[in-house]
């Protein structure tokens, strides 16, 4: 049996997969990089974006170039509202790391109870958005992960471009590296906490709505999603955008690369493992600074 | 006023002088082992079992991340692995439970140092608390695969409780799966030894290793302080009582899963009650325990809305009191109790 051809397509699916983590982790990274903090509940605006498209697609029947922009705006601006309203008053305040650990549990907690509540437990299934499936001589690969791929690949690049060319890039950048010196050179660092983190909000929203019709769509959706971006973001090194991508891609296609070999019931143990050895090899993560 | 500030500041470096009075512990200690008079539900009963099954965690988990600076998010794969060890011996090899208390605590011991020793380089919080995360994410996915030692997902069940103690001969103490009593007062123990030990901790010259390397481990290190020894004992002592804790549970509940143990969600609940109770101090994790614990019971009369109100809480609770339950409700005294004194002078 030749294995070629199931080696390429785990290898696409494994970019796929990437891509998606490479998504939650640069909104996680972004967070870490400006604000100093751990977004538990990141995974639950994960979720929120994957309920947006299911309520867009399959109860309203709205087209999905309307859907994805409208969810994608209606979660930047809950975002935007959460820091300004929960997190602006204790950030930078002692004993800010803890706090924002339990605040964003709490939120995270309440945010998957309300959709248990609201919209229950049931796994919703969301249609593709692409049916059929390209043929390259011996692989096939369905539509709707190449699409979710290239969307990705164009949004980290769009993303990437901002902070490195735009004024508000420029204002982020600064705000990360000094929030005081910032705040003297005229930038309004309150102001760049909480588009940054609506921003990074939506990144997770994205992949959250890319991944809705593979996976289907839950309350409990977040966690796995969670977990995996903070590792792909100590394995690319905390703060580093281009570390959280590359980390990204690292551990979706060694994920799925294991599936070959090992029981599909394992195949999480494939990133924690790596993680464990990055930390011993380079504590500072692939592409960290060294502020560890 | 100058003795006065040397006076706090030594306080604050030297001891819990004013945080932890052992008289404060015994009295917490004689007012729960006093409980069972006035709780004759069962129920009732074993929420409170659970109550210092939670502070237990909680106290040890506070010795390493509030008094240590090590942002562990590992706390339950100790918790975990010294439950399915002593609940393993038993069910394969007969050993007493008794015996497994304390192997479970060795067990959870030895494998911290599996985590421990390549946490001890990295410096900045977040790290420590992913590394961690994913050993015990690590610790899960095993629990689930082994399915021939740990039956995965199905669960360890069959695991026997306590075996019946007799002391001097002649009192008999019965722990069967039904009685309460005795399970609460054998945690009321480890919890006891639990607190005393992080007390003695605190108290000695290490304590003042521990925070030293909390505040700043380069200075730390600078003054003499071997910050590699203050670091492994933080974890070798925490993890050990977690395992002793696991132990407990396990044979309490005769009951594993992969997921009540090693869950994320047993970390939540630890992170949680410390954090609200008020990290960094002796007794904020025994008031987060009783607070979140005994609140989310008390939570129970509104079925679905109950986590959702819970998450809510901690929200509400970190902005209204982000030092901690027992730190926000000292300052309320203290504005309370200071402002009538005023009033009183000026009338």
């Amino acid at each position: 049996m030749d294995y070629f051809p199931i080696l390429m397509e785990q290898v696409i699916n494994g970019l796929v997969l990437g891509s998606m983590y490479a998504l939650v982790a640069s909104g996680l990274t972004l967070i870490w990089g400006t604000m100093k903090m751990l977004n538990f509940a990141h995974g639950e605006l994960y979720m929120l974006g994957g309920f947006g498209l299911y309520f867009g697609l399959v109860q309203f029947h709205l087209p999905i170039w309307l859907v994805v922009p409208v969810v994608l705006f209606l979660i930047f601006v809950l975002a935007f509202f959460i820091e300004k309203g929960l997190l602006s008053p204790l950030v930078g305040k002692p004993g800010w790391e803890v706090n924002a650990v339990v605040i964003t549990l709490g939120l995270g907690i309440f945010a998957q109870n309300l959709a248990f509540i609201l919209w229950g437990g049931d796994f919703l299934n969301v249609p593709y958005v692409a049916e059929g499936a390209i043929h390259f001589s011996v692989i096939h690969l369905a539509w709707h992960r190449v699409y979710i791929l290239a969307l990705a690949v164009v949004v980290l690049i769009i993303f990437w471009q901002i902070m490195k060319r735009t004024r508000f890039g420029l204002a982020m950048r600064a705000t990360a590296f000094d929030h005081e010196t910032a705040t003297l050179m005229g930038i309004p660092h309150r102001r760049v906490y909480s588009v940054t983190f609506g921003l990074s909000a939506s990144l997770a929203a994205l992949a959250g709505m890319a991944l809705a019709p593979i996976f289907s769509v839950n309350p409990w959706m977040g966690m796995g999603p969670l977990v995996k971006g903070f590792i792909v973001v100590i394995l690319g090194g905390l703060g580093s955008f281009l570390g959280a991508i590359l980390g990204g891609f690292i551990v979706g296609i060694s994920e799925s690369l294991s599936v070959l070999f090992f029981p599909s019931g394992w195949k999480d143990l494939a990133s924690f493992i790596l993680l464990i050895i990055i930390l011993v090899v380079k504590p500072s993560g692939l592409l960290g600074r060294k502020e560890w | 006023m100058v003795k006065r500030m040397v006076r706090d500041t030594s306080n604050k470096l030297l001891g819990i002088a004013r945080d932890a009075d052992p008289r404060w512990i015994a009295g917490l200690v004689c007012l729960l082992a006093a409980l069972p008079i006035f709780i004759r539900n069962d129920y009732h009963l074993s929420v409170m079992i659970l109550c210092l099954i939670d502070a237990s965690l909680a106290v040890t988990w506070n010795l390493m991340v509030g008094y240590t600076g090590i942002l562990s998010f590992g706390h339950q794969a100790f918790y975990g692995l010294g439950a399915y060890l002593s609940g393993l011996l038993a069910i394969k090899l007969n050993i007493s439970p008794w015996l497994g208390l304390p192997l479970g605590g060795c067990f959870a011991a030895l494998l911290s140092l599996g985590i421990g020793l390549p946490c001890l380089r990295l410096r900045i919080a977040p790290y420590v608390a992913i590394a961690t995360l994913a050993f015990s994410e690590i610790m899960l996915v095993i629990s689930r695969n082994w399915v021939s030692l740990t039956r995965g997902e199905m669960g360890l069940s069959g695991i026997p409780p306590l075996s019946d103690l007799s002391l001097f001969g002649s009192v008999k103490i019965p722990f069967s799966t039904g009685a309460r009593i005795p399970y609460y007062y054998c945690i009321l123990i480890i919890f006891l030894i639990t607190m005393m030990s992080v007390y003695f901790i605190l108290r000695s010259k290490m304590g003042l290793a521990l925070k030293s390397v909390r505040e700043n481990q380069d200075a730390a290190a600078s003054l003499g302080v071997n910050v590699t020894q203050a670091k492994l004992t933080a974890f070798l002592v925490s993890s050990f009582f977690a395992g002793v804790v696991g132990s407990f549970y396990a044979h309490y509940v005769s009951v594993l899963a992969p997921g009540a143990v090693f869950g994320v969600g047993k970390m939540v609940e630890i992170v949680a009650i410390t954090l609200v109770g008020g990290i960094g101090t002796f007794f904020g994790p025994v008031a987060g325990t009783f607070a979140l614990v005994v609140g989310l019971e008390m939570l129970r009369g509104l079925e679905g809305y109950r986590l959702m109100v819970y998450g809510a809480a901690l929200v509400a609770i970190t902005l209204l009191m982000p030092n901690g339950l027992l730190t926000g409700l000292k300052t309320v005294y203290h504005r309370y109790v200071r402002t009538s004194k005023q009033s009183l002078s000026r009338t």
